[in-house]
């Protein structure tokens, strides 16, 4: 037998024998080697830019975690309490008011503690807008009470206000809603711009991996047509582009990660050196659990990146032939 | 029936068509050559029969399916049914020539330890056992055409197109090529070799298709065979 016929033999299909298929299922498609060359769907640019997507997001998603930390301080702070504020002609009146605002409390069910602040320390808090002085000599300033209260008082505090107008008719309660709802209102809007961000970003993502994929399919256009003639579906060439975009991205993203919480942890010591945040900023705090959080980011990045990169290849390739 | 052009033209974008009012049909096991002068249209009716290019008029028919306006998701497992060598090799610069014949293989996503050694094989057949490693930009063109060869076959494909596929290999090889396309029709396989070699064609006595100016003017004739220098 010739060589040629030996050959023949071996590579002329069985009676019965199936033709070749095609990858089938994830784990088929996931073990197809990777068959674009390496420098094929935009490379060290590509990646450079998605890693700075990736630091943006970050930062931004950062933002949002430390407003809504600092807004759930603010706003549990501000329902722990309430404050009484007693008002009178002079000081005789404003202290038996006051004494007579402290025994209603005292007998009133579901007040935890009440606590008539001392004269000097309401001084001291009108100090930074009237400057250091006797200002209690020539001011009638009104006295305070910081009540805490439990849950079902504070539910319906249309009681202890009667209670109180009866026994101590200078006595205001201020149930802190007017500050509650402020906060509330700057912390959304805050966590509304950095989710807005964040969403950009992703949007970014997105249009860059549309442009990336085309130039990477124009580039890799006569690849693409081998492929094809020698059998491969478009699906096999998406999966050819998807995978190098999420190589591309999980390099691109992990760095801006890096970049992102190298720059929180820098800011943070930068804060802690000026002293810490002032009491309505929100603090750094940096752990595991925002770690945790910010992997979101190239997870979210990497699957955007890739999923709009297969699609835009699947909807180019549909328009040929 | 492996092929069937109908009444067959093609046109590209904004130019006069190329192939004109195309008929003529390849049973299962058929050896035919296509001849005409450069430009007559034999590359691009290899194309309509690789699935590359769709007919502008008429009807084709492939492994007995008509695939004038098959969806482009039928095409790829046609495809895969033929071997293409192609004139201008087509292979991928970036990859061996041994990842260059298992192509069709890894595209159908089969185990690198069931085509191994038959990409081995075909490659010591066509004398480039000793440059598995090589990437075509370091390769000869007659060594390009080789490996362009072994990925046509590599799939046990049921139809085999060759353009030109000795224009670049020595006269021996050359033989050798045709000797292993006679032994594959022999077992089945349809073949269709375009060339302008005339010695061959007389030499091998298979039928011909003659395209000139776009037509087929001369149905398959079987010219007498003569004993030329390739046997």
């Amino acid at each position: 037998m010739s060589d040629e016929q030996n050959i023949a033999e071996r590579f002329v299909r069985a009676p019965g024998e199936e033709p070749q298929g095609e990858p089938r299922g994830f784990l088929g498609r996931l073990r197809a080697e990777p068959l674009l060359p390496e420098a094929g769907a935009g490379g060290a640019p590509l990646t450079a830019v998605i890693a700075v997507m990736s630091f943006l997001a970050a930062i931004a998603l950062a933002v949002f975690v430390f407003i809504s930390d600092a807004a759930g301080e603010w706003t549990s702070e501000l329902e722990r309490g309430l404050t009484i504020q007693i008002k009178g002609a002079d000081a005789e009146t404003i202290a038996s008011q006051t004494q007579e605002a402290m025994r209603v409390l005292q007998s009133t069910e579901g007040v935890l503690e009440a606590r008539a602040v001392p004269k000097e320390e309401s001084e001291k808090l009108l100090e930074p807008w009237l400057g250091k002085g006797n200002i209690g000599a020539y001011l009638n300033i009104p006295a305070l009470i910081e009540v805490r209260v439990d849950q079902n008082l504070r539910n319906d505090l249309s009681l202890l206000r009667t209670r109180l107008s009866a026994a101590a008719p200078g006595a205001v309660l201020d149930d802190h809603g007017e500050w509650h709802e402020r906060l509330s209102a700057a912390a959304r809007s805050g966590q509304l711009m950095a989710f807005a961000v964040f969403i950009l970003v992703m949007g970014a993502g997105c249009a860059i991996s549309v442009f990336a994929a085309r130039a990477g399919l124009a580039a890799n256009r006569e690849i693409v047509s081998i492929l094809h003639l020698v059998g491969a579906t478009d699906d096999f060439v998406a999966n050819q582009v998807q995978r190098r975009f999420l190589v591309l991205g999980l390099r691109g993203t992990f760095a801006g990660l890096a970049l992102a919480m190298l720059t929180l942890g820098l800011t943070s010591l930068l804060m802690r050196a000026g002293g810490g945040p002032s009491g309505f900023l929100p603090s750094i705090k940096l752990g595991p659990q925002l770690f945790f959080t910010l992997l979101i980011v190239p997870i979210a990045l990497c699957l955007v990146t890739a999923a709009t990169a297969r699609l835009t290849v699947l909807r180019t390739l549909s328009k040929e032939l | 029936m492996i092929v069937g052009f109908d009444n067959v033209s093609l046109a590209y974008e904004g130019e006069p068509e190329i192939l004109r009012e195309v008929s003529f049909t390849l049973g299962e096991g058929e050896f035919r050559f296509l001849t005409g002068p450069s430009g007559a249209g034999k590359t691009s009716l290899l194309k309509m029969i690789y699935l590359a290019h769709r007919p502008t008029r008429g009807a084709v028919t492939l492994f007995g399916e008509d695939v004038t306006a098959a969806p482009r998701e039928a095409l790829p497992a046609l495809r895969r049914r033929i071997g293409v060598v192609f004139q201008e090799f087509r292979l991928l610069d970036h990859l061996t020539a041994f990842e260059n014949v298992a192509l069709p293989m890894k595209v159908a996503g089969i185990n690198p330890n069931q085509y191994r050694e038959d990409v081995r094989e075909l490659l010591n057949w066509v004398g480039l056992g000793h440059r598995i490693d090589a990437r075509p930009p370091s390769l000869s063109g007659g060594e390009k055409q080789r490996v362009a060869l072994a990925r046509a076959l590599v799939a046990k494909p049921d139809l085999i197109l060759a353009d030109e596929p000795t224009g670049n290999v020595d006269p021996v090889m050359g033989e050798k090529i045709m000797k292993l396309f006679i032994e594959l029709n022999k077992l089945g396989a349809a073949v269709i070799v375009a060339t302008h070699d005339i010695t061959l064609i007389e030499a091998l006595g298979k039928p011909i298709m003659h395209l000139e100016g776009g037509r087929l003017h001369d149905q398959p004739t079987t010219p007498p065979a003569k004993k030329g220098k390739r046997g």
